[in-house]
């Protein structure tokens, strides 16, 4: 369970265009979309490497909260990285990118990654999104594109990956300020050993990490969560 | 992992997957869980992989098969669950438990299968279940369960989780017990599923009571003290913030504040009133009052009292305004800063403080006794208790006040009767709250009123009484209000009248404001009908404000300049005119005034300009001030600096080198110079200078009899090739075709401005030139997007060298006009004008009259044949008349063995410099002439007119001198606009062509410095006389004389 970072993400995007299923192929592989039930899921996290380190990712789904701007506004700023979902077979989904695009340059911290998703690449005969429209958006706005299909696993593991990496990336070019949780990324506990700031959390953070069984017996043998 | 366990599940079940979707399955599931009732190391992954299986035939039954269902709830399948929780099974079994339930929650959409699940209160008991919320994971699964069933409560099944009887709502007080966790997304879900509750007990009166009665006063107030917490840490970082080092935590602190307001106001806006009441309450008096109004008067009274410095708390309360809009709040909060605790502040300073302390249960910022885990228990035990009597949240805050020990007095105890009184009198039991807010209110009829009598409401003392009866007519009792204007005044620098004018915005277009309240210190809200008087104090505290903006040295940053102008045109100008006083006009006319001036300054100095000046224009009428999008800046908290290293802004901070000094000089024009036009009245019509509806644009149809076109074909990027005549027009280029209709006309397919293109030959092809026009980047943000690039190909190269000629002659013509234009702006005389140097060298005279020409017929009529006779003038072949100029004016000063090339500078072949020469040419004469010469030349005896005549009548001229400018031109590349990069290209002889002036040879080099004759050119051209313009009778130029020319106005 140990990692040497915690990545927090967001997902946004239209209602029904696929985020939560997205979501649960992501992090829990033993729900098969098939049998045509759809399933999906809003919160999620699963461990990955990249460059050799373990890297968790937590995954907040928005959906059902838009009508609060207060909620909206507060997880956008808490990710490190976004995953902006359109359906490629409704139009109306890809015009709706702006619109979701502005709200999280608005909101969150300017070095929040956001990968562009065509959702349901699949269902190619009823598409109505080229892939080239949303090859374009992306480039115009900076973005990272890709198309997945979350009934078919297609590019799903790519599309959160890359996304982590290229977090990874920025931290590695110090462009994140790591020691600042509020930007959605959170510094595991052995690189918080080498960090003096974070010295006060690292005693419950081994804690938490020592396993299941060892957990508990480490949580009331231990003098005081102060 | 989950793969394999997927497999030995069916494996075990030794059936296909086909029918792993059936009753029969469930069946099987079942089985298993009876037999493994025990969780051991060695059935924990065969248990959550049965958990797992059950949830996803769950779902599909919801879909496909009810039966399904009645079969988990015969077998009670849930207590397996529940059972399975409660061993202490350790964080595996845990995780997976709780993703499983968030799953099946999530994916069930029929509403009868949510009621299978949630009936027989299994989910409570899992609500309520002591998790480890020390480990992450646990935690986040499980708040996202509890936001999940949140996001299922309806007026249904809200029956579920709240109980009446037992006044039991698990989901609720067990989510609100983390909203303060340390985890950002448990906080925020904690505060999504509260306004899930809120929402929904809008239905429910019996659920509503509970909360409000049970819950509400420890949940606000545990809030409030919260949130006044980071308030606190917040100015806490601004004081002891050094060379902007605190700014991350800053902008975290800001932006938590933000979200706490935010939080309030979605709250505020479910609109539930008894909440309402309760929240209005303890955030006006727990918080705003005595944390960030308080702290608004003098900062060394209080003694012990938490008070934050003045900008933060002038910065958060402008927040507040701009977020919150719920009536009530708002009024009660703008009563207090605007006409303040008159009886108590003026009377007794020193008292003041004291009793603002002493009545700890209306205004205070205290920690909560106990937290708001122990509140709930209490509450919870004391509604068993009192079950018969009627829930009154009164009760509930009593008892807490029993338990607050010494912080109490008598008069609190006072108070607290009264409240009590109120509450159980009252119908509604939020007795203490409308106790309050009648207070306040009392308190604002104070100054209608002869005498403060009706402070006697609360325990004033006869004495106060009296006090506050010989306030009346003291007529700025009002100590913040006081205060806040105070903080304009500070003459060093805009750091608090900055977050003053803020508040003052925000109050005034605060939606829940009454107008009455501001009315009554003149600050009209926008919409306000009629106006008659306005604030004199605020308005010559405002004008005073651009006045120092306009100065030199000003230490006043654009943002607050620019806040000032919406202040002021707020506050005097009314549908029906402008009620601004003369004296007052006359000020802001000389901070205008001061502004010209000050760009003067700089218009002679940076070879930019003019693409500074169109850029700065179009990125304040394309971005006007958002004031909320301002205060959400925590960077203007921390001192005004000017360094952009900071990545401040730039019109949030002072401005720093030559380039910025620049920019804000224009920006400070620009705003002056449009608040004065509107104080007055009068239209705009000079900015921009480029009017869209001025330009040609595609599809126009213009008269092309008589002018120059060259024919070529044009290879766009993609290969197209298509057949165009290109026309050169004063601000632009046009490839058009011919109307099938008209002979002689042409359809417009393609118009681009000259200014912003760059041209270069083909290395290889004597025929063709590269021809890019860049858009101007419409934001900070995006590239200057091009949006012509192609090929051109002429039928030979004398065609081509033409064009070029043509080209690039016309984009440093434009650009000078343009100049010529901003002079007009800046009332500098038009004309010979030193300043233009670069562009206008050897020019000039043949420049302001075209440009003039061109003005009139363009702006004076909208005629489109007016337009047409213009372009098509363009065309007429270059005159003598330059030349003459320039022999006339050969004795001026500055003369040089040069020859006399420039005069009549057919174009000349400066051709292959002129492309960078029109951008980066005005360095270098600049350079060589000293600012001196520019007095004289201003003031040169104004001609003879003939030339004049003359030269106006060849309105097209122009094109010649420009190739002078090129040829003084240093082809330094200046890498600044699009526009400006000059092109690279191969050096084309232009001795060829067949103009009638012969290239001097000097002309074909880049050398010279200071082109002697363009400068007696220059030095020599006297100021267009209008009516020498409208003697010559160019097309349209009777109409409407819009003479930009400065000398006029003065």
């Amino acid at each position: 369970m140990a990692y040497a970072y915690l990545f927090k993400y967001i997902i946004i995007g239209d209602t029904g265009v696929g985020k939560s299923c997205l979501l649960l192929q992501f992090t829990d592989k033993r729900f098969q979309p098939v049998h045509d039930l759809t399933i999906g899921v809003e919160f999620g996290a699963r461990m990955i490497t990249i460059d050799g380190k373990q890297i968790k990712l937590q995954i907040w789904d928005t959906a059902g909260q838009e009508s609060f701007r207060s909620i909206t506004r507060s997880y956008y700023r808490g990710a490190a990285g976004a995953l902006l979902v359109y359906d490629i077979t409704r139009r109306d989904t890809f015009n709706h990118l702006t619109t979701w695009l502005e709200d999280a340059r608005q909101h969150s911290n300017s070095n929040m990654v956001i990968m562009l998703i065509g959702n349901k690449s699949d269902l190619e005969s009823r598409r109505e999104v080229k892939k080239e429209e949303g090859e374009a958006f992306a480039r115009e706005h900076g973005l990272i594109f890709m198309e997945t299909s979350a009934k078919t696993a297609s590019n799903v593991e790519e599309a959160f990956i890359n996304t982590a990496k290229e977090i990874y990336e920025k931290i590695q070019e110090g462009v994140f300020d790591i020691n600042n949780e509020a930007n959605g990324i959170k510094i595991g506990p052995q690189h918080a050993a080498t960090n003096a700031t974070h010295a006060g959390s690292l005693f419950l953070r081994l804690a938490a990490q020592t396993g299941p069984l060892a957990h508990s017996l480490t949580l009331s043998s231990c003098p005081a969560e102060t | 992992m989950f793969g394999r366990s997927r497999s030995w599940v069916g494996g075990g079940h030794g059936k296909s997957s086909r029918n792993i979707h059936s009753l029969d399955h469930l069946k099987y599931l079942y089985h298993v869980l009876t037999k493994n009732t025990t969780v051991t190391e060695q059935n924990r992954n065969l248990l959550v992989e049965t958990i797992r299986s059950i949830t996803e035939i769950l779902i599909w039954g919801d879909q496909n098969d009810s039966s399904v269902f009645d079969f988990f709830l015969e077998k009670n399948m849930f207590v397996f669950f529940l059972n399975i929780l409660r061993q202490r099974s350790g964080r595996y079994v845990c995780v997976q438990l709780l993703q499983t339930l968030n799953i099946l929650f999530e994916n069930i959409s029929h509403e009868t299968s949510l009621y299978y699940l949630l009936s027989n209160n299994y989910v409570n008991s899992i609500i309520v279940h002591k998790f480890d919320f020390s480990d992450e994971e646990i935690m986040a699964y499980y708040i996202s369960f509890l936001k999940t069933l949140s996001l299922k409560l309806n007026n249904h099944t809200v029956h579920f989780f709240y109980n009446e009887h037992t006044n039991d709502f698990a989901l609720y007080t067990e989510a609100i017990k983390f909203f303060n966790h340390p985890e950002s997304m448990v906080r925020i879900a904690v505060r999504t599923i509260t306004l899930n509750v809120y929402k929904v007990s809008l239905d429910n009166q019996a659920m509503l009571h509970y909360i409000r009665d049970k819950t509400a006063v420890p949940y606000f107030s545990n809030l409030v003290w919260f949130i006044g917490s980071h308030v606190i840490e917040l100015d806490n970082c601004v004081q002891t913030d050094e060379e902007h080092r605190n700014r991350g935590k800053l902008s975290d602190l800001v932006a938590e504040h933000l979200d706490h307001l935010h939080y309030l106001n979605d709250i505020l806006i479910i609109n539930c009133e008894f909440l309402n009441d309760v929240l209005t309450d303890h955030l006006l008096n727990r918080l705003f009052l005595p944390l960030y109004v308080y702290s608004l008067e003098n900062q060394d009274k209080g003694g012990e009292r938490p008070k934050i410095s003045l900008p933060v708390s002038l910065y958060l309360l402008s927040q507040v305004f701009l977020i919150i809009h719920h009536a009530p709040l708002v009024n009660s909060l703008a009563e207090v800063i605007l006409n303040g605790d008159l009886s108590e502040t003026y009377a007794k300073p020193e008292q003041d403080v004291q009793r603002s302390c002493a009545k700890p249960s209306i205004r205070c910022f205290i920690k909560p006794t106990e937290t708001l885990e122990r509140s709930l228990e209490m509450n919870k035990h004391k509604g068993k208790r009192r079950v018969q009597k009627r829930p009154n949240y009164k009760n509930v805050g009593e008892e807490e006040d029993e338990e607050k020990g010494p912080a109490e007095d008598a008069q609190e105890d006072a108070e607290k009767a009264k409240g009590t009184e109120g509450g159980s009198k009252g119908t509604k039991t939020s007795g203490e709250n409308e106790e309050i807010e009648m207070v306040i209110m009392e308190r604002s009829k104070l100054p209608e009123l002869a005498a403060g009598t009706s402070v006697q409401e609360q325990n004033t003392t006869d004495e106060e009484k009296s006090a506050a009866t010989g306030l009346e007519s003291a007529q700025w009792s009002r100590p913040f209000l006081d205060m806040v204007y105070h903080a304009l005044d500070s003459p060093d620098d805009d750091y608090h009248a900055l977050f003053v004018l803020c508040l003052l915005y925000a109050m005034s277009h605060n939606k829940g404001m009454d107008p009455e309240k501001l009315e009554r210190i003149q600050l009209p809200v926008p919409s306000a009908a009629e106006k008659t008087a306005y604030n004199h104090l605020l308005a010559e505290r405002l004008i005073r404000i651009m006045n120092s903006a306009a100065q030199p040295d000003g230490k006043i940053r654009l943002a607050t300049l620019e806040l000032s102008c919406l202040l002021l045109k707020q506050q005097v100008v009314t549908s029906t005119g402008c009620i601004i006083k003369d004296v007052h006009l006359a000020c802001l006319e000389g901070a205008r005034e001061e502004s010209v001036h000050l760009v003067r300054h700089f218009y002679k100095g940076e070879e930019i300009f003019l693409d500074m000046f169109e850029d700065e224009y179009r990125s304040m009428t394309m971005k006007p001030m958002n004031v909320e999008y301002l205060m959400m800046d925590a960077s203007i908290l921390l001192p005004p600096t000017g360094t952009p290293l900071t990545g401040i802004d730039f019109v949030k901070r002072l401005p720093c080198g030559d380039v910025e000094k620049t920019r804000r000089a224009i920006r400070v024009f620009f705003m002056l110079r449009s608040l004065s036009l509107q104080l007055r009245g009068e239209p705009e019509t000079q900015l921009p200078l480029t009017r869209e509806e001025d330009l040609i644009k595609t599809d126009d149809v213009l008269d092309l009899n008589n002018s120059d076109l060259i024919a070529c074909t044009v290879i766009t990027k993609d290969g197209g090739m298509l057949q165009r005549f290109l026309a050169v027009d004063i601000y632009q280029m046009s490839l058009v075709e011919p109307d099938v209709s008209r002979l002689g006309w042409g359809v417009v397919k393609f118009a681009g401005l000259l200014q912003d293109m760059q041209v270069t030959g083909v290395e290889d092809d004597s025929r063709a030139l590269n021809i890019t026009i860049h858009k101007p980047a419409s934001s900070p943000h995006s590239k200057p997007f091009p949006i012509l690039q192609a090929t051109f190909i002429f039928s030979d190269h004398i065609r081509c060298i033409i064009a070029k000629q043509r080209l690039a002659k016309g984009r440093i013509q434009a650009r000078r006009m343009k100049m010529q234009r901003i002079a007009a702006l800046l009332d500098l005389p038009i004309q010979p004008t030193t300043e233009v140097l670069g562009f206008g060298l050897g020019s000039s005279s043949s420049q302001h009259l075209p440009f003039r020409f061109y003005d009139q017929c363009r702006r004076g009529s909208s005629d489109p044949t007016v337009q047409r006779s213009v372009f098509a003038s363009v065309d007429k072949v270059p005159g003598f008349a330059v030349a003459q100029c320039i022999n006339q004016h050969s004795s001026s000063s500055l003369s040089s063995p040069s020859p006399s090339a420039s005069g009549s500078p057919s174009g000349s072949g400066s051709t292959s410099h002129c492309d960078s020469g029109g951008a980066s040419s005005s360095s270098t004469p600049s350079a060589a002439q000293s600012p001196a010469d520019e007095l004289p030349t201003a003031e040169q005896p104004q001609p003879n007119l003939p030339d004049q005549l003359v030269i106006v009548s060849e309105t097209e001229a122009d094109t010649r001198p420009s190739k002078s400018l090129a040829k003084s031109a240093d082809a330094e590349p200046v890498s600044l606009s699009p526009s400006l990069i000059p092109a690279q290209q191969p050096t084309i002889s232009l001795l060829c062509e067949d103009t009638a002036d012969t290239l001097s040879v000097e002309s074909l080099t880049l050398v010279p410095p200071v082109d002697p004759c363009s400068l007696r050119t220059l030095a020599g051209i006297p100021p267009p006389p209008t009516p020498a313009v409208a003697d010559t009778g160019a097309p349209g130029e009777g109409t409407a004389p819009q003479e930009p020319a400065g000398p006029a106005e003065h």
